[in-house]
């Protein structure tokens, strides 16, 4: 049973959040509309569900909304079979945002952050997210246990970070 | 010998990246909402997956291109 406290915090996610996570699914739908709009409409969906659970705290419900939007993301592309090597890419007009450049930059330093993490490190982050890989399916490829890969994947992630933060593109 | 057992709090940055299987996932989440240590770490890597996606985009731009030059 939901109580009220459920409902005022949904409206105050949907006030506080909802353009900005617009916003994050539209890029990261490739500037799909109708697409972005059902998969934050699915995001605030599942954050009643757990409305309860979570703590109120800004920065951590933003992170959490993210990662349930990219689930969700994800989920439909395998649905759909579409690999994001596939994806059609968006018109012209529609990637050609003022920050156009700025993600080339982000692009590049990466990918030079990718280059100073271990080959053990790297190859945990590139045959799981950038391939679009579940943990069991890069398990099988590179022939390590699942539990492996994901010890990989979290060192190297945090290691990742850290690197971004050092070359100024993650806080 | 056994193999060590596996960390549950590590799973948070294949949570974060959204590569879990759906089961793992759900199990998780679960996790997340009662872990603070994990809750503090995931605000930590929240940034990264969209770092992420610039370079998937630059690549799948590029695999386009390739594509339409030939």
């Amino acid at each position: 049973m939901k109580t009220n406290d459920d409902r005022i915090l949904v409206e105050d996610l949907y006030q506080e959040f909802g353009a900005s996570l617009l916003r994050y699914v539209r890029k990261a739908t490739g500037n799909d509309l109708q697409w972005a709009e059902d998969v934050v409409q699915e995001t605030l969906l599942r954050a009643w569900q757990n409305a309860g659970k979570l703590r109120r705290e800004r920065g951590l419900l933003w992170a959490w909304l993210l990662t349930v939007a990219r689930r969700i993301i994800i989920d439909d592309r395998r649905r759909r079979g579409v690999r994001p090597q596939e994806v059609e890419p968006a018109e012209p007009d529609a990637v050609s945002t003022p920050d156009g450049s700025e993600r080339s930059l982000e692009a590049m330093i990466v990918s030079e952050a990718l280059q100073e993490l271990s080959q053990e490190h790297r190859e945990a982050i590139e045959h799981t997210y950038l391939r679009d890989r579940t943990i069991g399916e890069a398990a099988e490829i590179l022939g390590i246990p699942p539990g492996t890969v994901k010890s990989r994947l979290y060192y190297g992630i945090r290691a990742l970070r850290g690197i971004l933060k050092e070359k100024g593109v993650a806080s | 010998m056994s193999a060590p057992a596996h960390n549950v709090h590590e799973d948070v940055a294949a949570y974060a990246l959204g590569v879990l299987d759906e089961e793992e996932h759900q199990a998780f989440e679960q996790h997340l909402l009662s872990c603070e240590k994990c809750q503090v770490e995931l605000r930590e890597l929240s940034e990264v997956p969209d770092l992420l996606d610039a370079l998937r985009e630059r690549r799948s731009d590029a695999l386009s291109e390739d594509r339409t030059s030939h």
